[in-house]
């Protein structure tokens, strides 16, 4: 619940992506979680990224919220029709979770079950005026629930575009807002030169936009999205202080917490670190986060 | 063929009516032979058309044309010299002639005169059912020449499912269960024996995930 809660008193938020386990055992997401409870105001779930077969969100979602910290649980238009996404968040509202995410979700070619049929029944602005009407009380067949949902909604944003590009984002980003979005969590940044004309939308329509900071983990991974990720700035100095660095691990890890800081300054309304399975690392990365704490 | 079925004429004078100069396109294939947008259909939709909006007061131009096909390049160049007397196209080719329409003449508005429906065959005259969904991956020679991806409501690829009764579907009592078919066949040609192979996971990837689909055939590029 804390999440929510400070993100609407105007609080600066700490959110962690945490992968759900591709298997039962989740053990090592839970450690990972506890590493940081208390810290992390909440674990963004992601529902199946990249199109790889996982714990469902929902599932994850609520085994965190077991071991008494707060999940923000994604939905995916890839993988269910409207009765399931329904179902799915009727079922989270009903185990305490009061956040989540919509996501388009990447197509099944991207993954590990390439052949798999995707679903897309709905997409992302029919869902979430569906939930609006979940909310009042009502499906998106119009019949009437016993018992209504009530969610913080977020959805992704990709402030790294330029041009008509970017006018599209943030037009989709105005229309999400009207569909009830309040958060927008950002691909990962390094630097935000290019945020500011969302930063200034979200603002206008009273959303508010929560930069990812990624942990790097090799110079390897550092020139590989610099030269291949599209959708990530990854500027020369970043990929050049990872060379230079005689502890590349330790390094990236400085640079990520320097990045926090850095998002706590430009007057963001919170952080989401992703570690992309260095769970373990967490506790280094958040570590220095003075006053987060709450 | 590709089945297509005419749109209400009330939907048609909807989206015609910003324009004064129209040409109604009829296309000698598919729509044709389903009777939804060949030359007789264009005739009937152009003189309806005319008669509303002359009872409206409204002073509108409808011509008419049939190509041999919309969904070819050549055929679509035999209009390119009178384009220009039109304000918009109103095309009774399926989805792929009105956008290979929209392609080639790129400032003329595109309005669809039908609706595509689906792959299908003509039963008799005024009934056309649904035969393939061009899943990409044929199975035909293992379900006796019968589809299941088309002709079963839950697209189930080993068997009927529990709602198959008395031969029918569970979704209406006039739809044959294509497993039911499926099976009278193989007893018929006496490959029982093959219903009892477990069909592997379908392969959905040659189906629609990934996007629009592309055929590019070497050997047969000029």
């Amino acid at each position: 619940m804390q999440f929510r809660r400070r993100f609407e008193a105007g609080e600066f938020t700490c959110l962690v992506q945490i992968d759900p386990p591709k298997g039962t055992d989740v053990s090592t997401m839970v450690d990972g979680a506890m590493g940081v409870k208390g810290i992390a105001d909440a674990f963004i779930v992601p529902e199946m990224a990249n199109a790889v077969m996982r714990m469902s969100s929902l599932g994850a979602s609520v085994v965190l919220r077991n071991n008494g910290v707060d999940a923000v649980m994604q939905v995916s238009c890839r993988d269910r029709n409207r009765l399931a996404l329904q179902g799915d968040l009727l079922a989270a509202a009903a185990c305490g979770i009061n956040a989540m995410m919509v996501v388009t979700g990447e197509d099944p070619s991207f993954g590990d079950h390439h052949t798999a049929k995707a679903v897309y029944d709905v997409d992302l602005g029919t869902l979430l005026k569906g939930i609006s009407s979940m909310e009042k009380g009502r499906d998106m067949a119009g019949v009437e629930l016993s018992g209504a949902p009530d969610f913080l909604k977020g959805a992704t944003l990709n402030t790294c575009l330029r041009g008509a590009d970017r006018e599209v984002e943030l037009d989709r980003m105005k229309e999400m807002v009207d569909a009830g979005v309040k958060f927008f969590i950002t691909q990962p940044l390094f630097e935000f030169s290019m945020t500011q004309p969302f930063f200034k939308t979200a603002d206008n329509y009273g959303a508010k936009i929560i930069p990812t900071v990624l942990l790097l983990k090799s110079l390897g991974m550092a020139r590989y999205m610099a030269r291949n990720v599209n959708y990530v700035n990854m500027p020369d100095a970043i990929v050049h202080r990872v060379l230079k660095a005689s502890d590349k691990v330790r390094e990236c890890t400085r640079m990520a917490r320097e990045t926090i800081e850095a998002v706590k300054k430009e007057g963001f309304a919170g952080v989401n670190v992703s570690t992309l399975g260095w769970e373990h690392k967490l506790p280094e990365v958040l570590g220095v986060m003075d006053g987060l704490k709450g | 063929m590709i089945v297509a079925d005419k749109k209400p004429i009330e939907e048609i004078i909807e989206t015609v009516k910003p324009y004064d100069r129209i040409l109604v396109l009829g296309c000698n294939e598919c729509v044709t032979v389903c009777e939804a947008g060949g030359k007789k259909e264009v005739e009937v939709l152009a003189s309806a058309l005319r008669m509303h909006f002359i009872q409206q007061g409204s002073k509108k131009n409808f011509d008419e044309r049939t190509l041999e096909r919309q969904c070819d390049h050549e055929y679509l160049e035999e209009i390119r010299d009178i384009m220009d007397n039109y304000d918009a196209v109103l095309s009774l080719a399926c989805g792929v002639g009105v956008q290979f329409m929209a392609e080639k003449y790129h400032t003329t508005p595109l309005i669809p005169g039908v609706n595509t429906c689906f792959l299908g065959a003509t039963e008799k005259r005024g009934l056309w059912t649904e035969r393939c969904q061009a899943c990409g991956s044929c199975v035909l020679a293992h379900t006796a020449g019968i589809c299941p991806i088309s002709r079963c409501a839950k697209r189930v690829m080993n068997g009927p499912c529990g709602g198959s009764t008395g031969g029918k579907c569970e979704i209406n009592k006039d739809v044959d269960c294509a497993w039911q078919l499926i099976i009278d066949r193989l007893r018929d040609l006496d490959r029982m024996d093959e219903y009892e192979i477990v069909t592997p996971i379908k392969d959905w990837s040659t189906e629609r995930a990934g996007g629009p689909r592309t055929v590019a055939r070497e050997d047969v590029q000029v």
